[in-house]
């Protein structure tokens, strides 16, 4: 067993310690145990830490949905539990059908968009010289690395109705119906610009992480198909596609996640506005729940929340529990 | 099939729109960088102010002089890079048997990844206070690092079991036939290959870290103890914002994640290369 | 009398303590804040000057031997998550500082300690009535105000000079006048605005509404019904617009003072009038220090020649968190900074309205804070319930009324009627 955490410890510290492994192999006979423990051994952590963190807290969450806890409960430490009360509140309001609609079609708006930026991105930068791409590479970090504060704000700066670089410059080559245009106005605009900014903050991720797939790819297997004649449609279906396809559908599980939750920037433009036209879910959790300090409530958003994307993403999860080839 | 180093037409073209898409990413941090470098009566402008027309080293003085700069930089970098690594090693040890190994339970843990994800992290604010509170940890660094460990870790497990699967068995199996044992194969196959995704994960790990507010707030009452983005938040008064100091103390807050990344990106696509040799 | 109590607490915390029972956590949870002998202040960031706090807090240490103030300045940003999670910790601060809207939702869950009994201590016959009801749920008193400020009209005397408006508007119909001539005066520049007005103060908003005879809400009981569907809410938009129509204001109609800073617009020096507050005034001096000269402030007119209009009071009051342990050591901090001599120095050092003192003379000088401080005698808050602060918070309606009946999107009648309609589903909800 010590032998066992022993192989694992320098895994985890890239680049890795002087190679210990040879002596190894005399451990033979006792394999069957190591090798049914081993996975157990890597996953300690990992499954200790979220249940921990993350499982906990989540599990009170649960339990916060269930009662009543504004600022006075929460204070003095009581607990009303008030059955499904929260949870008639939160679906009572005639607005939240809609405005869960909105909040998937926004993130699936998102995602396609997110996805596909990154994908054709990773592959220029697989066909640029080592400049450029460097170039590009650290303008995306940029991108990414830029305080969401800050990212709000210049993205308000740029559209702005009056002041905006943006109408300025649409006026300035000739498009004039865009004096004083207000893409605030309505709240599939806002949601757009506020999508623009989304997009431009998350492309760099994927984009990079499929670039590391496909950095993977052995060259010889470009070359053996370009030895075969293929196109370079049928090479990308061919070579490019079996590596990437996991990364994509990991990217695009993880993004639907976060496009999801996004508060922070859907706030910052027009607190959900003009006329809640672009409230998604976590901000009628804060509306509804954090605004008045009604944490109940707003847990019991974060629970629907959950469900809502359960929902959506059953399909995918069965195919994970089913398959034995775990590869999605 | 690749294009040799010749300037092709195509490269012409490829680098051109290489350029076009680095602006695109660029052109908001410019935004903020030149805004940072307006005079304040000049930030809102009816005129064409694509470049500021004058000058002010102002802001950067006043963010660098405002207190708790020095502290919170330290803070910040701390609490980042110690839940980076906790998370990248908790994260690689999972992800190597999740990718390679098959074993009773490694569904179920898929699953609790997953959901993990799923929960609005805010929500837990509450939770995680109390938790902290009684295990009288509040304003005490550990807080913050569990914290950004809890919240970067089931993304980091998640991604890296990805790129690991997404490496050739194939690649491992060849090399222990060449006398490898499994350990062996992996370090020397799979690691090396797994360099740029060590690199998307643990620069996405930071950013997520590096850019944490809300827990940061609340979990320190002692301002000795405040994080870079608390500090920004400063330059929001009661009195209005300071927006040219905000512009210029993001550009600053900016700069280490791309330093990060530099550092990280030198070191490990430089085994990719080396890996892909001997794959 | 005062150790007399002071011993009852301390005999009170003993049994807790002996007997076991909650309290766990309170030892040196906090760091270095368990002593027993310090006293916790929360004060939020731009309120009170440095120099004012250190001296109040050597003053308070003195008459507090072995008591140590341990002072800690908050920020704006995020401060509801931090009030509401220190506030369930075992171990909260002494004093905090509520600002006056946010109050309500404190106070009616009984988080904070009743001050009814303790006001006659606290100057309560001095208290500025505006903040004095923000702090104010059930007929109790749980929090002492502690400073305001409200909006002034800021004009440039230079401009009006120029354009010939020789006194200053004392009424609505006088403004527009003023606004017309100083309009014309500058009909050359294309940038110029005579008043720059965005389309969402609500607050100027406010103002005609009260000045109007006019409620937001009505109170029956504990229990508050919008009020915004009335005659008098509906002229007051009709007013609003005449303003905006008048002046030509190019500020978004959908926005509001916030975005852009107003300061930063006035700051260009092409705006001759701006509704604000003495420190957005300070402000645009700092970008624009040519400002300093030319610039006073009028009081915004009433439509009554001669009045001036009721003003939303903005601005602070001071509470003791019911689970503090030291609350007598809080309530004698709250007496010290309610006296005379520190009251003055927040007009004099603060430039803003004292909470429990009516004397502002410290104030009448300034071009700016004199017509401010009169005015504040006059301020009213928004409507104490708990159920306001989210309506502020988020999507305000009154906002989207605005919006819409500057834009034409809807009359005003049906904008108030809207807006009536949204503000009473958040408040019976």
């Amino acid at each position: 067993m010590t032998s066992t955490i022993d192989t694992a410890v320098p895994a985890g510290n890239p680049p890795p310690a002087p190679p210990r492994a040879d002596g190894r192999r005399t451990g033979g006979r006792r394999r069957p145990l190591g090798q049914v423990l081993t996975p157990y051994l890597l996953l300690a952590p990992a499954v200790v830490a979220v249940l921990a963190l993350v499982g906990w807290p989540a599990v009170l969450v649960v339990l916060t949905s269930l009662r009543k806890m504004d600022l006075g409960e929460l204070v003095r430490g009581q607990v009303v539990w008030t059955g499904f009360d929260n949870y008639a509140t939160v679906l009572g309001d005639p607005e939240f059908w809609k405005i869960t609609l909105r909040t998937v079609l926004f993130t699936a708006a998102c995602v396609l968009t997110t996805l596909l930026g990154g994908l054709l991105i990773s592959l220029l930068m697989r066909q640029l010289g080592r400049v450029v791409r460097t170039a590009l590479q650290i303008c995306m970090v940029l991108a990414w690395a830029m305080p969401i504060l800050s990212a709000t704000t210049v993205f308000q700066w740029v559209f702005d109705q009056h002041y905006g670089i943006l109408n300025k410059t649409l006026v300035l080559v000739g498009l004039s119906t865009f004096e004083g245009h207000n893409w605030f106005a309505s709240g599939a605009s806002t949601l757009f610009v506020i999508g623009v900014l989304v997009c431009w903050q998350a492309i760099p991720f994927v984009a990079f992480s499929l670039y590391a797939g496909l950095i993977g790819i052995p060259r010889e297997l470009y070359e053996a198909a370009g030895m075969d004649g293929a196109n370079p449609w049928q090479t990308f279906r061919s070579v490019t596609w079996p590596t990437l396809r996991p990364i994509v559908m990991m990217m695009t599980f993880l993004q639907l996640l976060w496009d999801f939750k996004i508060f922070a920037q859907v706030w910052a433009f027009r607190q959900g506005g003009p006329n809640g036209e672009s409230t998604t879910l976590p901000v009628l959790q804060y509306l509804k729940g954090i605004a008045g300090s009604h944490f109940g409530v707003a847990a019991a958003v974060s629970v629907l929340m959950v469900v809502v994307l359960l929902v959506l993403t059953v399909q995918y999860l069965r195919m994970l529990v089913r398959s034995q080839e775990v590869d999605l | 099939m690749r294009a040799d180093r010749a300037m092709t037409p195509r490269r012409v073209v490829l680098s051109a729109v290489g350029l076009v898409a680095a602006a695109f990413f660029a052109f908001p941090v410019y935004w903020m960088v030149s805004s940072a470098l307006k005079p304040t009566n000049q930030m809102q402008s009816t005129g064409f102010d694509l470049v500021p027309t004058s000058l002010t080293g102002q802001h950067f003085l006043s963010a660098v002089d405002k207190p708790g700069f020095g502290d919170a930089l330290v803070n910040s970098l701390v609490v980042t890079l110690v839940a980076v690594l906790f998370s990248l090693v908790a994260g690689l040890l999972a992800a190597i048997p999740l990718a390679r190994l098959r074993f009773r339970g490694r569904k179920g843990f898929l699953l609790l990844v997953l959901v993990a994800q799923m929960a609005p992290f805010e929500a837990l604010l509450i939770p995680m206070y109390l938790m902290m509170r009684d295990a009288d940890l509040l304003d005490k660094m550990p807080a913050l690092v569990l914290v950004y460990f809890a919240a970067t870790l089931p993304f980091t497990a998640w991604t890296l079991r990805g790129f690991v699967q997404g490496i050739p068995a194939e690649l491992e199996e060849a090399a222990m036939v060449d006398g490898c044992n499994r350990w062996g194969a992996f370090r020397r196959v799979t690691l090396p290959l797994l360099g740029p995704g060590l690199v998307a994960t643990s620069v996405f790990g930071f950013i997520t870290a590096w850019n944490e507010f809300l827990f940061a707030l609340v979990l320190f009452q002692d301002q000795s103890k405040r994080t870079l983005p608390v500090w920004l938040s400063t330059f929001q008064t009661a009195f209005g914002t300071d927006w040219g100091g905000t512009m210029a103390a993001s550009t600053l807050f900016t700069l280490p994640v791309v330093v990060f990344f530099l550092i990280v990106q030198r070191n490990m696509v430089a085994g990719v290369t080396a890996g892909a040799v001997k794959g | 009398m005062k150790r007399w109590k002071r011993l009852a607490v301390g005999a009170a915390a003993l049994a807790v303590a002996t007997s076991g029972c909650g309290m766990g956590g309170s030892s040196g949870s906090g760091g270095d804040q368990g002593g027993d002998k310090t006293l916790t202040v929360w004060l939020m960031d731009g309120s009170a000057p440095k120099g004012f706090t250190d001296e109040l807090h050597k003053e308070f240490e003195g008459q507090h031997p072995g008591v140590k103030v341990k002072y800690e300045v908050q920020l704006w940003k995020g401060i509801q998550d931090k009030l509401v999670t220190a506030l369930a910790s075992n171990n909260p601060p002494d004093v905090i500082e509520l600002g006056n809207t946010q109050t309500a939702r404190f106070s009616a869950e009984n988080t904070l300690t009743d001050l009814t009994g303790s006001a006659k201590d606290l100057a309560g016959d001095q208290w500025l009535s505006g903040l004095k009801e923000s702090a104010t749920w059930d007929g109790k008193q749980y929090a002492m105000p502690f400073y305001a400020a409200n909006r002034t009209v800021i004009y440039r005397k230079d401009l009006f000079e120029k354009a010939g408006v020789t006194k200053t508007p004392t009424s609505r119909e006088e403004w527009l006048d003023a606004i017309r001539k100083v309009k014309a005066a500058n009909a050359g520049d294309p940038e110029f605005e005579a008043l720059y007005l965005p389309g969402q103060s609500w607050y100027v908003w406010l103002s005609f509404l009260w000045d109007e005879g006019g409620e937001v809400t009505r109170q029956d009981g504990k229990n508050f019904k919008a009020a915004v569907d009335s005659p008098e809410a509906k002229a007051a938009v009709e007013y609003y617009k005449q303003l905006v129509d008048t002046a030509g204001t190019k500020a978004a109609k959908d926005q509001d003072e916030a975005t852009p800073q107003q300061y930063e617009v006035f700051a260009k020096g092409k705006t001759a009038m701006m509704v604000a507050l003495p420190w957005e005034h300070a402000n645009a001096v700092k970008a624009n220090p040519q400002l300093k000269e030319v610039t006073a402030a009028f009081p915004i007119p009433s439509k009554e020649a001669g009045r001036t209009a009721p003003v939303f009071l903005g601005g602070s009051n001071v509470a003791i968190p019911a689970g503090s342990k030291r609350q007598d050591l809080a309530k004698d901090y709250l007496k010290l900074l309610s006296s005379v001599k520190y009251q003055n120095k927040i007009a004099k050092d603060g430039g803003a309205v004292p909470g429990t003192s009516k004397d502002v003379s410290a104030l009448a000088s300034d071009p700016v804070a004199g017509p401010m401080a009169l005015a504040a005698q006059h301020g009213r808050v928004t409507p104490t319930t708990p159920k306001w602060g989210p309506v502020e918070a988020g999507q305000n309606p009154l906002k989207d009324m605005l919006t819409a009946a500057l834009t034409g999107q809807k009359t005003p009648a049906d904008a108030v009627r809207d807006a009536n309609a949204k503000i009473g589903q958040a408040l019976g909800g």
